[in-house]
């Protein structure tokens, strides 16, 4: 839209003229080529795109539809058998106790991870900045390190012979944890896998959080004070309505790693005890792909997972947007 | 739509250049063969004899290479996946022999059954080993070597209470009372068991005439609660709560047996015949080995037989790998894996170490395509866990898992 340059007087002159029909660029090549031009500077990105993702994911759609086990492997070539793929997970009762699991995990750790890290990046702001500096460089040397070390050292602290957790419990009397089992059951085993998840997860969420809380003005905070609304009543009516939008994006970012998660579950609760009573969906399509070479079946639990996050990151997305309109 | 165009183009050269990059792997130089065996091999009195079988096969075949790749058990099948779907796999390859059902049923290696006589020692293999390595009559896999499982113990503590080698399970109860009595530790296990070392449990159920799953007409059928192998998980729950004080939910390899016997933890543990070589230099001189006795006075607990047979898979030079296999399995050379402490494939060179003799009475899992998925799932393990934590009684443990079998093993 160009603005007109026509003066307010000669609008019905203008009007009065023989309308040029509808106004269109001429044909010529040097249009064509300035209309490439965007498609061109995306192209690199959408071909990086498509080899990366998209062809995988075209590959694991034909797979999901195909009995694709050892056999097939070995003489390359899949035979399509249609749903049967998805009608023999769907029948299959590990499959639900796996999903209605991992959703409750997701949940508990979902919102553990966003309430302690807003709670902490709240507690950040009150602090004096050396303290604040050594609670932050603890927080990214904890972001920062590897998920399969940290395993390792969640396993020596909660070790059963000779775990330091062990050993502090019953040297502050709080009972006799001597050779204390803390992954007897398969509660127990995923409580620890929680504990370790969203210690890992809290760094992200309150360094966000924390970046977020800058942008409440002061004058706000401090008028809604003047009124003698209650530290509550600020966070609920002038805080949160400002940190909202980044609490929503941490949300479902937590909701896509935490339904997903694999290394944590796989490794603490360690390859020779993951069985149907403790699986989460990460570790289930692994052992029913992989371990049992059935790539078929696991393709079809990847594709039921991918549109389970869809359909909740859907959710997320649409109401973010809208937030972005009205406000 | 212009977009979709594009896109459906780029999607199709992509696959074509995917196609074309695996089609071009495959191809393998004759004047080469390459043998993957497992890193146990490396070691370095274990070498020379794959040395000298190289250097057997090509006196026969000179000029051509044999590339000798080490591999280690937790990923080698992962790898092995997938160098047969990219056509690529090696001639020989070393298998653990609960590995080898599932590929012999998926047809990955090739059919030796007519090299069999002329392979060293081919009438006189190993019952248990030799048993692994067949599949619908047919030859596939050449037994390598094999390793048994047995009880260390230390021989100061034993004769401070007074105790021999037992020579039945209820003497074996009755020394580990004693032994209990006499070290007074913490966490002190007169025999250390891990919880969920299945390889020891279901040596109980064989040793009172159960097991684990039985064919009948094509169908496999759990068989753990049936009333013998029910006798035998019992008499485990019972000799385990006596004898050990290892977590009810630890397998046997965290923390191995030996780290806990090191610590001076332990009067005895179960476990392979070679953990001899980790009881810590303070306990060397008063460690020694006996066969894990049965519930029958006088006779030996079947154990488990552990071991390697050794194959071709499909795309490798079977000529040439049958070869080396030949060279490899020599009569010298297995006389040299025996004198390491392996147990050779054949019976003609077997001795009287403890390893050899816990060898004559072995069982072994059931031959099924899908065993492999009774091992990862962890059914016996979690039964296991059941029963010695009283979550459920050994009837219930041992049906739910026996039922679970079923499925597994007809899916």
């Amino acid at each position: 839209m160009t603005p007109d340059p026509a003066p307010h007087g000669a609008a019905a002159v203008v009007e009065a003229a023989p309308l040029p029909t509808v106004r269109r660029r001429p044909f010529t090549l040097q249009a064509v080529g300035r209309g490439a031009v965007p498609y061109l500077l995306v192209a690199p990105v959408v071909v990086a795109i498509v080899a990366i993702l998209g062809y995988p994911l075209f590959k694991l759609v034909t797979l999901s539809f195909q009995e694709y086990g050892l056999p097939q492997l070995i003489q390359r070539h899949g035979e399509w058998v249609g749903l049967a793929n998805y009608r023999s997970v769907l029948s299959d009762p590990v499959f639900w106790d796996t999903l209605v699991r991992t959703l409750v995990f997701t949940a508990a750790n979902v919102l553990l991870t966003m309430v302690l890290g807003t709670l902490i990046a709240l507690l950040l702001v009150r602090l004096s900045t050396p303290i604040r500096i050594l609670l932050m460089t603890g927080l990214v040397l904890v972001w920062s390190m590897p998920a399969v070390v940290a395993v390792q050292v969640w396993f020596w602290i909660t070790n059963y012979q000779n775990g330091v957790l062990n050993y502090v419990l019953t040297e502050m009397h709080v009972g006799d944890f001597f050779q204390h089992d803390w992954y007897s059951s398969p509660f127990s085993q995923l409580a620890m896998v929680t504990a370790l998840i969203v210690w890992g997860a809290i760094p992200f969420v309150t360094v966000s959080v924390y970046a977020g809380l800058a942008q409440v003005p002061g004058e706000l905070v401090e008028a809604a004070q003047i009124d003698g609304a209650s530290p509550l009543r600020v966070f609920r009516d002038v805080t949160f309505p400002i940190l909202k939008p980044i609490l929503l994006i941490l949300t479902s970012l937590s909701i896509i790693w935490d339904f997903g998660v694999f290394t944590q579950p796989y490794l603490l609760i360690g390859a020779s005890h993951v069985d149907a009573s403790n699986y989460l969906m990460g570790v289930y399509v692994y052992i029913e792909g992989y371990a049992h070479s059935e790539f078929g079946r696991g393709a079809a639990i990847s594709i039921l997972m991918l549109l389970i996050v869809a359909v909740m990151s859907v959710f997320y997305v649409r109401r973010m947007v809208r937030m972005e309109e009205t406000g | 739509m212009r977009a979709r165009i594009i896109g459906a183009v780029v999607l199709v050269g992509a696959a074509l250049a995917v196609v074309a990059s695996t089609a071009s792997g495959g191809t393998q130089a004759a004047n080469s063969i390459t043998v993957w065996l497992q890193t146990d091999a490396q070691a370095t009195n274990w070498e020379p004899i794959v040395k000298a079988a190289n250097a057997a096969f090509q006196k026969d075949h000179p000029g051509v290479a044999v590339n000798v790749q080490y591999q280690t058990w937790g990923n080698h099948l992962q790898k092995l996946d997938a160098s047969l779907a990219g056509g690529s796999a090696p001639d020989v390859i070393e298998m653990g022999n609960t590995e080898m059902t599932k590929y012999m049923a998926a047809g990955a290696f090739q059919d030796l059954t007519s090299d069999k006589a002329s392979i060293p020692n081919s009438s006189t293999w190993l019952d248990g080993l030799a048993a692994s390595g067949r599949y619908g009559g047919k030859l596939y896999g050449v037994p390598y070597y094999a390793g048994s499982r047995v009880i260390t113990y230390r021989t100061d503590l034993f004769k401070k209470a007074g105790l021999k080698v037992p020579t039945s399970l209820a003497q074996f109860a009755a020394n580990a009372k004693k032994l209990a009595a006499q070290n007074k530790q913490k966490g002190f296990s007169p025999v250390y068991i891990a919880g969920e070392d299945w390889y020891v449990a279901m040596s109980f159920v064989y040793d009172f005439g159960g097991s684990i799953a039985t064919q009948v007409s094509g169908k496999w059928k759990g068989t753990l609660a049936s009333p013998r192998s029910i006798a035998g998980l019992t008499a485990f729950k019972n000799f385990w709560t006596t004898a050990s004080r290892a977590r009810k939910t630890a397998d046997e390899n965290t923390p191995p047996g030996y780290d806990v016997y090191k610590q001076g933890l332990a009067a005895s543990m179960t476990g392979q015949a070679w953990y001899s070589c980790c009881v810590g230099d303070q306990f060397k001189t008063v460690t020694a080995q006996f066969v894990m006795p049965s519930h029958v006075k006088g006779q030996p607990m079947p154990g488990f037989l552990g071991g390697s047979d050794l194959a071709v898979p499909v795309g490798g030079n079977k000529a040439l790998g049958v070869d080396w296999i030949k060279a490899y399995t020599s009569t010298a050379s297995m006389t040299s894996l025996r004198a390491i402490g392996n147990i050779p494939n054949t019976t003609s060179l077997l001795g009287n170490t403890v390893n050899e003799r816990a060898a004559k009475k072995s069982w072994f899992v059931p031959t099924a395509k899908n065993w492999v998925n009774v091992e990862n799932g962890n059914i016996l393990r979690n039964m296991l866990a059941q029963i010695l934590q009283g979550r459920l009684t050994v009837k219930q443990a041992a049906q739910s898992a026996s039922d679970n079998i079923t499925s597994v093993l007809n899916g």
